[in-house]
């Protein structure tokens, strides 16, 4: 692995932020500690720790989630994916359709099940 | 049964019923109204208090922040200030206020969501079979 700088540009990742311009163009995933904003084309799924916007003419074809606020703007569109956020902003104007859902902002990872402790009941007194 | 006019069957109580607004019929409830069943009306309401059933009214649809519907909704603009558990079809626009919550799945033309409203469901945009109110 060469140590190309990484995304976030703290160590810690704090107060990152990346920006994908109007001529910018992203095919894949996308993940980011910190916030994003797309005033470009992305054809894939987002995933950011902070804030998402798309802003401008940006255009999303693909999931989202933001752990955070996501908010579109009234030029911009986001099309298809499911829509995983904390809060969520639409301007009048944009274009938005997917399954959005809110509420409880899940992590990624799921946290594994705690081990129920084997009880097997065994026939213990044969009949007779 | 063929409904026509606006049926509020059940324990409907709604004190101020028909009042027309700029030539254009409204319905208004009030914070202690109850709706239950099928409304279908031609000109616009104003949701407060419990709405349960369907509603598809030809003009807007807008539901008051102390507002608890469980219903479908269909209207030209909607605006949405409460809680609302229910398909609803805009065929205009449909507005999420800052306190609204809304749980279930979306048919719009325009959509706006502003900040702190809460939403689950899908989201449909652009062309839709549009129902003829009254129907």
């Amino acid at each position: 692995m060469s140590p190309t700088r990484p995304v976030s540009n703290g160590a810690n990742g704090q107060g990152n932020s990346v920006v994908l311009g109007p001529k910018d163009r992203l095919v894949g995933q996308l993940y980011i500690e910190g916030d994003l904003r797309v005033s470009g084309t992305v054809d894939g799924s987002l995933e950011a720790t902070g804030d998402i916007e798309i802003s401008g003419s940006g255009k999303v074809n693909g999931a989202v989630t933001a752990y955070k606020r996501l908010v579109v703007g009234s030029d911009a569109s986001l099309i298809g994916g499911d829509v995983r956020v904390a809060r969520l902003t639409v301007e009048d104007g944009a274009t938005f359709s997917g399954k959005v859902s809110m509420g409880k902002p899940e992590p990624k990872v799921e946290e594994p099940k705690p081990v129920e402790p084997e009880q097997v009941i065994q026939p213990k007194a044969k009949r007779r | 049964m063929d409904v026509q006019e606006a049926v509020a069957e059940g324990t409907a109580s709604v004190e101020n019923g028909e009042v027309k607004r700029d030539g254009r019929k409204q319905f208004s409830m009030g914070p202690g109204d109850i709706l239950e069943g099928k409304l279908i009306y031609d000109g616009s309401i104003h949701a407060d208090g419990k709405v349960e059933g369907e509603v598809r009214v030809s003009g807007n649809i807008d539901v008051a922040s102390s507002a608890s519907v469980r219903a479908l909704l269909e209207g030209a603009n909607v605006t949405l200030k409460g809680q609302v558990e229910g398909a609803v079809t805009a065929r205009d626009k449909l507005t999420l206020g800052k306190n609204a919550k809304l749980s279930g799945d979306i048919v719009v033309r325009r959509l706006q969501i502003d900040d702190g409203a809460t939403l689950n469901g899908h989201v449909r945009m652009g062309d839709f079979e549009s129902h003829t109110s009254g129907q």
